[in-house]
């Protein structure tokens, strides 16, 4: 039956905690390398700087989204020339220990490979699983921005803005290719493309879901389903991919969207 | 009865013999409480690659404790489940006040991780800190299963403001008792929100499965011990009051018989939670300590009318229906160790003491009880305890105040001079807090260590 100090307890109790959390926080890396470009970790998508518009015969850069994995977030930058990748880097990749030996041996590769390939398809680089699937989805987001870019350039006179989602007539057989407005969620932005062909959508595909983290594996597995579900229902209503029911929610809102503007 | 009572070398190693002192578990519990909290952090650890900003850290710090906040609440609910392992080893007075403790803790990690995720929610948004309530109800809609935490987590708050000493004075046991029973819901309702947007039970299939298992099992535990339990020891032994006797002015005994009482392994010095199916008692369960050795057909409480409950205890009718909850409490002959034996009572306090001095193992001067009442009218069983003294070779003293009011001088001084051999005596001490909080000190100061000091509080 000691005296007890209740708030002497709890004093110790708070400032234990609160130094335990700050230490281990300290603790962890951050694999931030200072470019200006990765300022904000997880804030929005850096959209594509692509002044010029990606089909011109003009040079500009496009930022893919960050890509997580489980070493630190792998982004990379496209500079593109004449519609051409010329040139890619990652301006973002895994650092620290051992990682920084792998990162170094592999994104140099990967860079070449996909200047070599112009799309995403390119081998992993063996003892670097992570970071090339993480430099691919990277690419293949920068990439998408690039063509969203050259879509609405072509409509819009250049109007390098992608998120408005604007029609664009590829000219052939009444086959269009319509992107829908961006649709908020918790964990990021949804936007969809459809292809339209004789009235029907023969096409779909997510051109923004959410990622980092958590939302990686989501995204993953649901949005391949909502697409799927997109071009067999032929309209919006689709059912929600369950443990998805966000990123569900802001693709239907935008499929609706990019079906609207096909019917408009 | 071969052996007498009065003495002997043999008959002294005999009763020796039979006392086992076992060691209560609140040290190995204690470790694998920690063991489990390091878990937590290291499957955050693993989850968490780096940590580039200061939204990251926001967020990361709001995933930490929201991780820890969910494993204690677990723990929380577990402490009050009345596993006997904690209740008869440990100590229900001791476990109670780890509860409270753990719960007002875990309240505040509950808070800051709703803090934290908001505002790094907002953060990430690109909003400042003044966003953060609008965050906050915008999460709630748009995530899943956030209704349900919000709810779950403003019943938490209630509760927990209901619980805070002064407001917990001030409104009835009964009405504190039901509202805090919302906690079931509460943590039922918070659970569903760790699993769909917890970053780390998303990625870790093994992590959701643990989590499971660790609720799962509390569950189970609450509704075996809490539900099952009594109902089959109530259904078993069907007791009801046999008669009510006045003790002393304001102190009354109630005589509860029922079926193979034996069988439900009461000790002396435990106690068991009464509920009497009486108009007006049936929704209150109130605990009392045994005030004589459970005999097969009968058991006895000694209680001194302070409450509401305890003062209509002496109009119940004989034949009432009782429910109990039991046995419970860690104050008995397994504490001791191989040694003389000192049982301090202060006022009501008495009712384990005297069942602990009927029962106790010693031999002849063994075994010492020291009542402290007001007057010698308050010494509530002094006939029979006479009587035990007489029977054992026991010896019994009594300490009340002088005709003037003037309190007894309880000093290590006069403790060593009454008992000189103190400090090779085990205690055993029960009274009002203040009480036992002054014959504490007074005991160590006459050189008892204080693990020899056995002691039951039910004060927060």
């Amino acid at each position: 039956m000691r005296k007890s100090h209740p708030v002497r307890r709890a004093v110790l109790a708070g400032a234990a905690t609160v130094s335990g959390i700050v230490l281990l926080l300290s603790l962890k890396p951050a694999s931030d390398p200072g470019s200006a470009s990765a300022a904000g970790g997880a804030a929005p998508p850096v959209a594509a700087q692509s002044p010029q518009g990606g089909r011109g015969a003009g040079v500009g850069t496009v930022t893919g989204d960050a890509a997580s994995t489980r070493y630190g977030p792998v982004q990379v930058r496209l500079t593109v020339k004449g519609g051409k990748i010329t040139g890619a880097e990652a301006v973002r990749a895994p650092e620290g220990g051992q990682s920084d030996r792998v990162t170094a041996d592999a994104v140099p590769r990967l860079n070449q490979a996909a200047v070599a390939a112009g799309s995403a398809d390119i081998d992993a680089v063996s003892g670097a699983t992570y970071t090339s699937a993480g430099y691919k989805q990277s690419l293949q987001s920068a990439l998408d921005k690039l063509e969203e870019a050259a879509g609405s350039a072509g409509q819009g006179g250049g109007q390098g803005e992608g998120t408005d989602g604007q029609g664009s007539g590829s000219g052939s057989q009444g086959t269009r290719t319509l992107t829908g407005a961006v649709a908020q969620t918790q964990y990021g932005p949804v936007q969809v493309r459809v292809t339209v062909s004789g009235g029907k959508i023969t096409g779909a595909e997510a051109v923004q879901a959410p990622e980092g983290g958590q939302s990686d594996r989501v995204t993953a597995d649901a949005v391949p389903r909502l697409n799927q579900a997109a071009i067999a229902a032929g309209s919006a209503d689709i059912d929600a991919v369950s443990g998805a029911t966000y990123t569900s929610a802001g693709y239907k809102q935008s499929l609706q969207s990019a079906l609207d503007r096909a019917g408009g | 009865m071969t052996t007498t009572l009065a003495g002997g070398r043999a008959a002294r190693r005999q009763t020796m013999r039979r006392i086992r002192p076992r060691r209560s578990p609140a040290v190995p519990l204690l470790l694998a409480v920690w063991a489990g909290a390091a878990g937590v952090l290291w499957l955050w650890w693993r989850n968490t690659p780096a940590i580039s900003d200061d939204t990251g850290r926001i967020l990361n710090a709001g995933r930490i404790t929201g991780l820890l906040a969910g494993y204690l609440m677990a723990l929380v609910v577990l402490q009050m489940a009345r596993v006997p392992a904690l209740e008869r080893r440990v100590g229900s007075d001791r476990v109670a006040r780890w509860h409270a403790m753990t719960g007002r803790y875990t309240l505040c990690l509950v808070l800051a991780h709703v803090f934290l995720i908001m505002w790094g929610y907002a953060a990430q948004a690109g909003k400042g800190l003044g966003d953060i309530v609008q965050q906050t109800v915008d999460s709630v809609n748009q995530l899943p299963d956030m209704g349900k935490a919000a709810i779950g987590t403003g019943l938490l708050l209630f509760i927990g403001l209901l619980s805070i000493g002064p407001v917990r004075r001030r409104i009835p046991y009964d009405a504190w008792y039901h509202v805090h029973l919302l906690t079931y819901a509460a943590v039922f309702l918070t659970f569903w929100h760790q699993l769909t947007t917890g970053n780390d039970f998303a990625v870790e299939p093994v992590a959701r499965t643990v989590w499971y298992a660790l609720y799962g099992t509390v569950t189970a535990l609450v509704v075996w011990y809490r539900i099952l339990t009594p109902l089959r020891l109530n259904l078993r032994h069907r007791m009801r009051v046999e008669a009510v006797i006045e003790e002393t002015p304001g102190i009354v005994s109630v005589l509860i018989g029922g079926r193979r009482l034996h069988r439900m392994g009461a000790e002396a010095g435990q106690f068991f939670r009464w509920r009497f199916l009486a108009p007006g008692m049936r929704f209150s369960s109130h605990p009392y300590s045994l005030s004589a050795a459970p005999r097969p057909d009968m058991l006895r409480i000694t209680v001194k009318a302070i409450g509401d409950h305890s003062a209509r205890l002496r109009e119940l009718e004989p034949g009432t229906r009782v429910w109990a909850e039991g046995p419970y409490g860690a104050l008995t002959a397994q504490r001791r160790s191989r040694g003389k034996v000192l049982l301090v009572a202060g006022g009501v306090g008495i009712t384990p003491m005297r069942a602990l001095f009927e029962t106790l193992p010693g031999a002849s001067g063994d075994i010492t009880l020291l009542y402290r009442a007001n007057s010698t009218q308050d010494l509530a069983l002094w006939d029979e305890l006479a009587r035990i003294a007489d029977e054992r070779g026991a010896r019994l003293m009594y300490a009340v105040n002088s005709p003037d009011g003037e309190r007894p001088d309880i000093s290590p001084e006069t403790l060593g001079r009454k008992i000189p051999d103190i400090d090779r005596h085990d205690v055993f001490l029960c009274g009002p807090p203040g009480f036992a909080q002054s014959v504490y000190e007074a005991l160590r100061g006459a050189g008892v260590p204080a693990r020899r000091i056995h002691h039951e509080s039910f004060e927060m």
